[in-house]
């Protein structure tokens, strides 16, 4: 772990894929680094690996999110990060301390929003945060201070004086961000940040992490929403079983998969099998084949070899009805890793998050 | 100093919290005046008799309401608990610095303040009905109670935490609360009882704080009772503070 790009289980890249330098370089500052994490935890019929020999670095200015289903292991993994558990074996480094021998001093150092939330709902936005600060050991008028930077920085102006139990759910959550972050931590751990939230608060809390990142904070999430993955975070571990199977940013992840284009000639068109060769001997082509009516291309690259495609098309008179592209995602990364889509593996697929 | 004020913070963010629900600070007053309207009358007739040497019926009557209210009082702390437990508040708590003893000790300094001012509240109220008050020894009584307060509160805490379910806590603490407060002769005095039921209360710690309540509601401040049961108390008060915090530092939401 640590160059940035990721071989499969499986051995090896696909053939023909383009594997992007990565975006960070050994010897760069590192948030997080785990090694060879363990953690099992007593259940029914024998102990439950929950965690299974765990290998990730964190950069130090990314936002990083742990994908995977429910029961992966995300969770676990996160609670050791955070002190709020012990780990059975391995070396956790925490904005450069060893957790298991020095969880004060790093709890000093991160700030963490939990799945839960966390905030006393019988004191207002503001007493929460103030409270928050002193518990940092934050003097009386900095702690003030510093509220008010995150009552404007979060938006929650209009509610903070409010008892917190009358807030609506993208309320609470923010102000459980501003609480994770009242202390300026290095690190931001945050468990499901958006489970539960409307589309608009949940674009809403996209954007004011992006911003903690561009301060310079550290920002690890969990997430088994593969748009959060994909769109939110710099580079991505997918965890699958209590193991990491794959881990990068998730451009590059998702770049070692073809995408897939689905072409309808016009009706009553012959050559369909002289065209699909023709498809097939293009340099970004990997795979064309005849399903049906239809021509299905398997492509390297989206952009430049749909041109290339209608290049073709145009050249042999191909009247074309209709076109679909389906981008890769990183379900089908998911998929190749563990012959399970993301989406059928579900609450029900493993044991329950550890709790 | 930084246990201080995280202990200072942390017991203003409870009382703030109890204070913010009035129904709370109702009940905890309203309880111990009914003990005294409804059930204290009951006691008249047995003024003089055994278990009431002389006086008022009361003097022996309110040290064992006084305990009652101190045992209700910390047995409220694990609903509390479990709540925040479901709500993420401990496990928010547990990232922070904050020193876990602080975190119980805040707890137990909210309930022990919710039994010290109904408890005067229910002296002054007595007073005039025939209680005859020892002011010195009952501010050394109120210090005895405040500790079973705060053994009850850290070891309610600490069952919470362990139980993680409030029928399970209630079960518990239901289930224990009978034989506690019985055998500790609240209502009446146990000398009234056969010998096998004194022995038996000796193995109550709860036992110890009320013998010693009623000796120091006497003005008896200096007997082998009151510092038996200052010992008894502050064994069980330590004991129990020493478990919750090993609870929270290890608790598991």
């Amino acid at each position: 772990m640590g160059t940035g790009s990721v071989t499969p289980a499986g051995g090896g890249p696909p053939p023909g894929s383009v594997v992007v330098g990565p975006t960070w370089q050994p010897g760069a500052a590192c948030a997080v680094r785990v090694t060879g994490l363990r953690k099992a935890f007593p259940g029914k019929g024998g102990r439950v690996e929950a965690l299974r020999g765990v290998d990730l670095s964190v950069p130090a200015g990314e936002i990083y999110g742990f994908l995977g289903p429910n029961g992966a292991g995300k969770t676990t993994a996160l609670r050791i990060l955070t002190t709020l558990l012990r780990a059975d074996a391995g070396e956790v480094v925490v904005a450069g301390l060893d957790v298991g021998s020095h969880p004060a001093a790093v709890r000093r150092r991160i700030g963490y929003v939990g799945q839960r939330g966390g905030a006393d709902i019988e004191a207002t936005g503001r007493e929460n945060l103030v409270l928050q600060g002193r518990l940092y050991g934050m003097g009386r008028h900095e702690t003030e201070r510093r509220a008010d930077e995150l009552i404007e920085l979060l938006d929650l102006g209009s509610f903070c004086r409010r008892i917190a139990r009358t807030y609506s759910g993208g309320q609470r959550r923010r102000l459980e961000v501003a609480l994770g972050i009242v202390h300026r931590p290095d690190v931001l751990f945050l468990d499901e940040p958006t489970l539960g939230l409307d589309p608009q608060n949940r674009a809403n809390l996209w954007d004011q992490l992006r911003r903690l990142r561009d301060t310079g904070t550290t920002v690890l999430l969990t997430t088994h929403y593969l748009d959060e993955a994909d769109q939110l975070s710099d580079r991505v571990a997918i965890i699958d079983h209590g193991l990491v199977v794959a881990e990068g940013p998730p451009e590059d992840l998702r770049g070692r998969y073809p995408a897939g284009v689905t072409i309808t000639p016009r009706p009553g068109f012959a050559d369909l099998a002289t065209v699909t060769a023709e498809l097939g001997r293009e340099p970004l082509v990997r795979e064309a084949r005849i399903d049906g009516e239809t021509i299905r291309v398997d492509l390297d690259s989206a952009t430049t070899g749909m041109a290339a495609i209608f290049d073709l098309l145009r050249a042999r008179g191909v009247e074309v009805q209709g076109v679909s592209l389906r981008e890769p995602s990183l379900d089908d990364v998911f998929l190749h890793e563990t012959g399970r889509s993301l989406r059928d593996a579900g609450p029900a697929a493993t044991e329950a998050i550890a709790s | 100093m930084t246990f201080l004020l995280q202990t200072t913070l942390l017991a203003r963010r409870r009382i703030l919290e109890t204070l913010r629900q009035p129904i709370w600070v109702f009940m905890g007053l309203s309880v111990p005046l009914m003990y005294l309207a409804l059930f204290a009358p009951l006691l008249k007739p047995l003024a003089g008799g055994p278990g009431f040497p002389g006086g008022s019926v009361l003097d022996v009557f309110v040290p064992g309401i006084l305990a009652l209210m101190a045992f209700g009082s910390g047995m409220g702390a694990g609903w509390i608990v479990i709540g925040e437990l479901e709500s993420g508040v401990i496990e928010r708590l547990r990232v922070t610095p904050a020193s876990r003893l602080a975190l119980v000790l805040g707890t137990i300094l909210r309930d022990v303040l919710m039994f010290v001012v109904p408890a005067v509240l229910v002296l002054v109220v007595a007073t005039p009905f025939g209680f005859h008050p020892h002011w010195a020894g009952l501010a050394i009584l109120l210090g005895l109670l405040a500790l079973l307060t705060a053994a009850c509160s850290a070891a309610s805490a600490a069952l919470g935490i362990t139980l993680k379910q409030i029928g399970s806590l209630a079960a518990v603490v239901t289930g224990l609360q009978l034989p506690l407060t019985l055998l500790a002769g609240v209502l009446l005095p146990l000398s009234l009882g056969p010998g096998w039921l004194q022995g038996l209360a000796h193995v109550n710690p709860m036992y110890y704080a009320v013998e010693a309540a009623r000796d120091l509601a006497a003005g008896n401040l200096a007997s082998a009772t009151v510092a038996e049961g200052f010992g008894v108390m502050g064994a069980a008060a330590l004991l129990a503070i020493w478990w919750s915090t090993r609870a929270y530092r290890r608790a598991m939401a």
